[in-house]
Parts: structure tokens; sequence; C-alpha cells
């Protein structure tokens, strides 16, 4: 009936999964996994009360909610008779899912028994062998990839002394703290940083399973009963079902969009966190589909024989708009041809020459459009998600037309070298605190990852003449003089207090305002234009990690407010992280920016950051500050970076260090506050 | 939509749950109960979900009532639909002896084991009493049994509806009956799942 290698019960159990994932990444949303139960929650358990809780005006807000069309496109592709349905997704809200996962588990755990079982036994190993070689060609490349950074990096760590050095010296001979210890640290922790990665890399499994067992629920026992094989197809099995698109939708469906949400990916996140598997397999498999996917879009010319039999199936993919894969390789199709991820999956073929005839069913094109096409038997024809975006339409294609005033500049550079090599999930990169051009790609270009990354550059001469006026009064002589007498460290303490301040720094300061509030209103435009484009698609539709530091923070901060604003719950965005945001904290509607972000959301501070104090002092006293004070909103992950972080420009040359601590592919915080 | 839909609308969410061989007819229970209509019905997947409103000793209640499939392949499966539960429905096949001695052999057990209540009320139902003439299993039987694992019995069917209403009634009364229950089944543990405010009307909720 379909090409899966899973039995009906089993794509029961994994369309199961999936919701109860979905339901509990959207709680994680508000309640970070591993946090501390509150009060609630134990009173919930004394209760056993176990569900509908969920007061009537709230359901529709639910990820799991038909109106979203998360889950039903999901069970459909799986092929799970639609009477199933009210009772996975009425599952999927038990506050006690972490039974039902269990329980499902132990589902998926159990043998075969279907007739062709042994067939099936057979296809889930050369998929997990696949899984494999692609996962080991991807490791290799990033570790060769960490080499041609190190180089960058170490040029970066010149320049960054030269820039800090020239300002801070004089005053660190006086002070003789805080700026020396940036001057010898810093090395070193390059050293350390290169050190773990290695270790990360080798011992990724010890790792994750370490920190997970510390981990108040994760992964479940239940997870070690299910084969390593099995719990591949799932996630196979359920990537695919995210990304492939079922045109005859429910008529009703608000999910305009198509393609890859971001709450999706972020479920699976979950759902291997439980399964207790690594997420570079899943990063692996992601190219997979989107490399078959592309393979079929290209289909004749280089399959020719494969074709001929699927070539009727091929065709309706292209109608149902494979073709967009076009403008996801900015004009070639190079998934056979190229790239880094056709030979990941050459490889697993040529490693696996004996079973090849199992394997190509699987993951092969005609597989993966015949697995679609058995979905579409139920519910006609099926595309493969229009994950590869409207034709035409790609970030670094775009030069945004200036339809909001003021922005002269707003344009995505590409960094890394695994674009158009089927990467279904993106990074973009916000500078905000710049003295040259390159410091809008610099800070971000070692930081080694999957996502196929784009550094923002905007506003470069408005960000240029802020910092330099910044750095200018830095090296005034009244503000050298002040440092000399240790006065600006305490000059922060002094702001949070809400006492007064120094009237000569006042004065001092009078004259970067200008220049800083056109910047601030400059990043809230370009937070606008940014929404806009990702409200377009222009990312391919695929998931959008945003990491961005000072103004770039604020501009990616209210890119989500207007997301919000928007009615986006999550699809877009995928991940956040703030580095130094000048954002206030109370007059600023952080709760609705939480909802844009399907997975983590990170607020990364530095109590000594006094430039940002100096800078949004207004805002400062008032209402607090996101650079230099955790933000309260539930959800929101608050890192304190104060130790590697002295001043603001200090982000420049940190982030990257700093990304690395965070662990962003990890699913739960890696950081908790007590 | 309707402003009288408000949290208002009942006082009691109780959480039932259904078990049983495959094919003794508890989703055409639970269909003769919710919808008044009778159907051949495909075997149970997994598990499925009514909603039944029911004003009952001038309560106004709202059951959940879980229906699981019977087949062994889904047997782990509803092990998790048992925590919380304020009533379950143990159904058996008069028609089918195996279907009856299973109760005690499988059903039982699991209740013992997964449910997490301990006041939980339990009702041994014999269905398919349309078919007289095929019974194997007496309503003694049934009686002796209930009377053994301290549940309440009733004979039915959901073919003719006869005792269909009862069963379900006679088992909520008995929750009613029961404070431990009832607390739980309040609407006062009710609350705002985002805003995740404890629940302000602590009156209405008699915690234990």
């Amino acid at each position: 009936m379909t090409t899966s290698e899973l039995n009906s019960t089993q794509r029961y159990a994994a369309g199961a999964l999936m919701g109860l994932a979905l339901r509990q990444a959207q709680i994680h949303q508000t309640r970070p996994l591993g946090f501390p139960p509150n009060n609630d929650e134990e009173e919930e358990s004394h209760h056993h009360h176990d569900d509908l809780h969920v007061l009537p005006e709230e359901l529709s807000q639910l990820w799991t909610h038909p109106n979203y069309g998360l889950v039903r496109p999901i069970f459909r592709f799986l092929d799970i008779d639609p009477i199933a349905w009210t009772g996975l997704e009425e599952t999927a809200l038990s506050s006690s899912a972490k039974h039902h996962i269990g329980a499902f588990l132990r589902l998926l755990s159990e043998e075969n028994c279907d007739k062709d079982s042994s067939e099936k036994i057979e296809q889930e190993f050369a998929l997990s062998k696949a899984v494999d070689a692609a996962t080991m060609s991807l490791l290799d490349s990033t570790s060769c990839s960490t080499h041609i950074t190190q180089g960058s990096q170490e040029v970066q760590h010149e320049r960054d002394q030269r820039s800090s050095s020239s300002n801070m010296q004089e005053a660190s001979e006086a002070d003789g703290t805080t700026p020396s210890v940036l001057k010898t640290t810093n090395p070193n922790i390059f050293h350390d940083r290169e050190g773990k990665l290695l270790i990360q890399e080798k011992d990724g499994e010890d790792k994750s399973e370490s920190r997970s067992n510390s981990n108040s629920d994760k992964p479940l026992q239940e997870a070690k009963l299910v084969c390593y094989q099995r719990k591949v197809a799932v996630l196979f099995d359920l990537l695919s079902a995210c990304l492939a698109d079922t045109p005859e939708d429910e008529k009703k469906a608000s999910r305009i969009r198509k393609g890859y949400d971001a709450r999706h990916r972020i479920a699976l996140r979950l759902l291997a966190t439980w399964l207790d598997v690594n997420w570079i397999k899943m990063e692996a498999m992601e190219i997979m589909v989107a490399c078959s996917a592309m393979a079929a879009a290209k289909g004749d010319e280089s399959h020719t024989e494969n074709v001929e039999a699927e070539k009727g199936k091929w065709s309706k993919w292209k109608r149902g708009g494979i073709i967009g894969a076009a403008a996801l390789t900015g004009g070639t199709l190079l998934a056979v041809t190229g790239g880094l991820a056709a030979p990941a999956i050459a490889a697993g073929f040529s490693a696996l020459a004996p079973t090849l005839g199992a394997l190509v069913p699987v993951i092969g094109a005609s597989g993966f459009a015949a697995a679609a096409s058995a979905a579409g038997s139920v519910a006609g024809s099926v595309a493969v998600a229009a994950s590869f975006g409207a034709a035409g339409a790609s970030l670094s294609g775009s030069k945004m037309a200036r339809r909001i005033g003021g922005i002269d500049e707003f344009e995505f550079k590409p960094i890394g070298e695994n674009h158009k090599n089927g990467r279904l999930a993106v990074g973009i990169f916000v500078s905000g605190f710049v003295f040259e051009e390159e410091d809008f790609v610099k800070p971000w270009a070692g930081k080694e990852s999957n996502l196929e990354r784009y550094a923002l550059q905007w506003e470069s001469k408005n960000l240029i003449t802020v910092s330099t006026a910044i750095q200018d009064w830095l090296t005034s002589s009244l503000t050298m003089e002040l440092m000399k007498q240790g006065a600006m460290l305490t000059v922060l303490n002094t702001l949070v207090a809400a006492l007064a301040w120094p009237s000569t720094l006042l004065a001092a300061t009078n004259f970067i305002d200008s220049k800083w509030s056109i910047a601030v209103d400059r990043s809230d435009k370009a937070g606008q234009l940014l929404a806009d484009c990702l409200l377009k698609g222009l990312q391919g539709n695929r998931p959008v990690t945003l990491i961005g530091f000072s103004l770039g923070a604020r501009a990616i901060f209210k890119c989500l407010q207007h997301l919000a604003k928007a009615g986006d719950r999550g699809g877009l965005v995928e991940r956040v992280v703030l580095l130094g945001a000048p954002v206030s904290i109370k007059d600023e509607h952080w709760e609705d920016a939480r909802k844009t972000v399907a997975g983590r959301f990170v607020n990364v501070y530095s109590t000594n950051d006094w430039i940002l104090g100096v800078a949004f002092r207004a805002s400062l006293l008032t209402q607090g500050l996101a650079g230099i004070q955790p933000v309260t909103t539930s959800g929101v992950e608050n890192v304190d970076v104060t130790e590697l972080v002295e001043g603001h420009s200090s982000y420049l040359w940190t982030t990257q260090q700093i990304l690395d601590r965070l662990e962003l592919d990890t699913y739960y915080p890696i950081f908790l506050n007590a | 939509m309707d402003p009288s839909n408000s949290p208002g609308e009942f006082d009691y969410l109780f959480k039932l749950l259904l078990i049983g061989d495959s094919g003794v007819g508890k989703s055409s229970l639970l269909l003769s109960f919710t919808s008044d209509t009778f159907d051949d019905l495909s075997p149970t997947i997994g598990v499925d979900f009514k909603i039944k409103m029911l004003t009952l000793g001038g309560k106004r209640l709202k059951l959940a009532i879980w229906d699981t499939a019977g087949q062994e392949r889904f047997r782990t499966l509803t092990s998790s639909y048992y925590r919380g539960a304020q009533g379950i429905i143990l159904v058996y096949d008069v028609t089918r002896r195996e279907t009856f001695t299973n109760l005690s052999d499988v059903w039982a057990k699991e209740v013992d084991l997964y449910s997490t209540n301990q006041d939980c009320i339990k009702m041994l139902v014999g269905n398919k009493v349309d078919k007289e003439s095929e019974r194997v299993v007496t309503k003694k039987e049934g009686i002796a049994f209930a009377r053994e694992y301290g549940c309440l019995f009733i004979e039915c069917s959901a073919k003719t509806r006869v005792n269909v209403q009862q069963c379900f009634e006679e088992l909520v009364l008995k929750i009613l009956d029961t404070p431990s229950l009832l607390a739980e089944g309040s609407t006062g543990v009710r609350r705002n799942i985002f805003k995740q405010k404890p629940p302000t009307d602590a009156s209405t909720s008699s915690c234990c």
C-alpha cells in the first residue's frame, strides 16, 4: 500500500507521538523543559486531573488544533484512519503526556507481525544505514569548515585586539582588572573552544546521554525498547510528513503558508530527544529528503531509468510546486550534480551496494515520490511542500525594495559553504554594533552549523556612525579620566539602582544621543522589513533561527513583534538569540514576541555592558533593559555572560564563543536559572 | 462564541474509560450513549474520545469518555489512559465466554496496575443481551464477578439501547457520591493553561 517501512500500528504511534511532541513543545514555549515544576503542576498531579482543563476559547490557540494544519496533514500522510484522529488529538492535549509518550513508544517497539515484515525490517535497516552515512559525511564537512574558520578566528582576534586594545589599553593599565582579563583569557577561551569542539564531535552521544539523564524526564526509559532502526524510520517518516504538502487540506485551515513549519521542526527536535537520537541525524535526514525531492524535480535528465516508471507521479510533483526548488538552489538544481549533500547520499549508496535494491525505494527520489503518492491516494495529489520557496525567491538573491521609509540598506549575505545544498533550516545573523562593513559578517563567519546561514547587512552608514561615536566618546579624555578612576565600572550599578547620574557623564553623552536614536529608529524599521521577508517566505519557507547582537538584536525583537501582529504563532521562527539587546523590558510585548518563536528564546546579557546602559539610559532607568538584565517573561532563557563581555563591542568577537556555550541544537535550555 | 459557553457551563468534569476485549461492543455502547445510534463499527484504532453533556442529580456534568481498542496490538497503549479516570467501564460480550474470563485474567489486572485513582468507580457491563438465544454468560455469573471484584454491574444492549443510559448514569451517580472523586471533577480545578494562574475561585474546589 505505502512504501513506508512502518506498519499501520507503528505509523499510528508515530502520528500520536508527533501530536504529543507538538503540544509539549508549545507548553515549553512558556515553561521550558527542565525548569522546576511550579506549584500549579504539583497541584495537578495531586489531583490526578488528567485532561480537558483547556478552556474552550483556548482550544483554537493550540498547535494541535486543526486550524493550524500541523497535525492532521501528518496523520493523513501517515495514512492513519481518520476515525482515530480525534482520539489522538485529545491525547496530545493530555496533561499526563509523559505516560502517553511512554505507552506509544512501547507500541513502537513491538515487533512487526505483518506478513511482509521481513521486507520492512530490511528497509528500516537500509534507511538507518543511509542516514548514518549521510551523518558521517555531514560531520566530515563540518570538521573541515572548522579548520577554515580557525584561521579566520585568528585574523578576527587580531583585529579585535586592534580595535579593543586601542581604546582600552590605557584604561586597563590604570584600572588593572577587567580589560586585562579580557586580553589574557581570550586566547585561552579560543583554545578551550577548539578542544571542546573536538570532544563534542567524538563523544556527541555520551554527552547528550549524560545531560539528558540529569534532566528530569528525558529521554524516556521506553525509548531504550525501540530499536535504532525503528527510531530512524519513525523520524524519517514524520519528517517526510512535515515536508509533504497535501493540497486538499481542510478548507478551513488558516494555514496559508506551505513549507517546513518551525513548529514541526521543534516538535521533531523534541521527539528526537525523547527517542535519544542525535540531532545531527535528523539534519542528515532533512538533507536526504530535500535532495530526494530536488532529484525528483530534476527527474528526467539525471535519473532516466528510474524516471520512466515514476514519470507520472513526478510530473504531479512538479505541478505541485517542487519546481520551486529552483529558488532554493538559486537557479540551478545541483542536488544530483554537485554540492555536499548529494555526495553524502552517494556515499550512503556505495557503502551499501549489496542492499541497494532495498535502499533505493526507501530514500531514492522514486521512493519518496511513491510514499507521497501513497498518501495522496487518501487525499489527492501530494507535493513536497513549498519548502523550497516561491519561484525566484531566495534571501541572497533579493535586494529589498525600500518600501519602508528611511531604510537605505538591507541585504542578506550568504555565510559559509553549505548554500544550495538542501539545508532545510536557515540562520539569519544580524550585527548591530559595527565599525566597518565586514563586521556584519565576521562575528558569525566561524560558527559552523548545518544551517544555511545569512548575515543581514543593514544601515551600515548609521550603525558605523553611532558605533564610532560611542568609540570616540570612549577614547575621549573625559571618559578616560573616569575609567582611570574606576568610575565606569560603577556607572552601571548606579544606573540600575536608578540613582543620579554623574553630571559630567551626562553632558558627555549628549552628542551620542541623536545618532543613537536614529539608529534605534532604523533598527525598528529593519525589524519590520525582516518580518516582511519572512512572511513572504523569502527564506524558502524554511524554519529560521535569528541571532543578533546590539541593535541587531533589537531589529530581531521588532521583527518578532511584527510577526506577532501579523498573526504568526511560531510557524516561521524556530529559535532566537538576542545578545546585548537594547530593548526595554517592561514596555515591550515580550510575551507576544515569545509566542512567535517555536523553540528556544535566549536573552544573553552582561551586567557590565555600561555602553548599552549609557546609550539607552532613558529606557533603562524606568523599564529595565534586556541587554544588561534578565527578562522575566516566562519561557525566555536568560544567560549571563558578564564574565565574557566587559563592554558592548565585545560581542563583535565573543558571539561565537557565547553561541557555542548555548548549544542551540539542544532542545532544552543549557543554562537554567537557579 | 456563545457567551453562555463559558467555564460555568458545567459543574463537574469526569473522565470515564471503556475497556474490554475486541468486539465486545465498547464503541457501540459509547455511540449508543452519545448519539443514540447503532452502527456496525470497524475495530477502534488505538483510542477514541467522545464528550457527553449530562444533567444528573441537579448537577451539570461533562463526561469525557475514552474508548480504547480491545485489540491485542494496542494493549500497551491503553495503560496510559487509566490515569486520572474517575470511572472505568469493563465490558464483556454475553455471547462470548472468553471475553468474560479475560476480565479477570487481563482487564481487572490492568486496572489494578495502572489506575492511579484508589476510589475510582468500576462498572461491569455485559453487552449484547439482545442476542438472548446466543447467551453463554449468565447474569448470575456477572453479578458474582462484580461482587467479588467490588464493582457495579449491569447488562445492556448497545443495539436496542436497553440499559445503556442507565449504565452510564449509575456509574456517574456513584462518582457523585464519592467526595474524593467529586473534588477532582470540580471545575475549580480547571484553569487557564496559558496564564497558568492558580485557580482563583478556591471556594468551589473542596480540596482534600
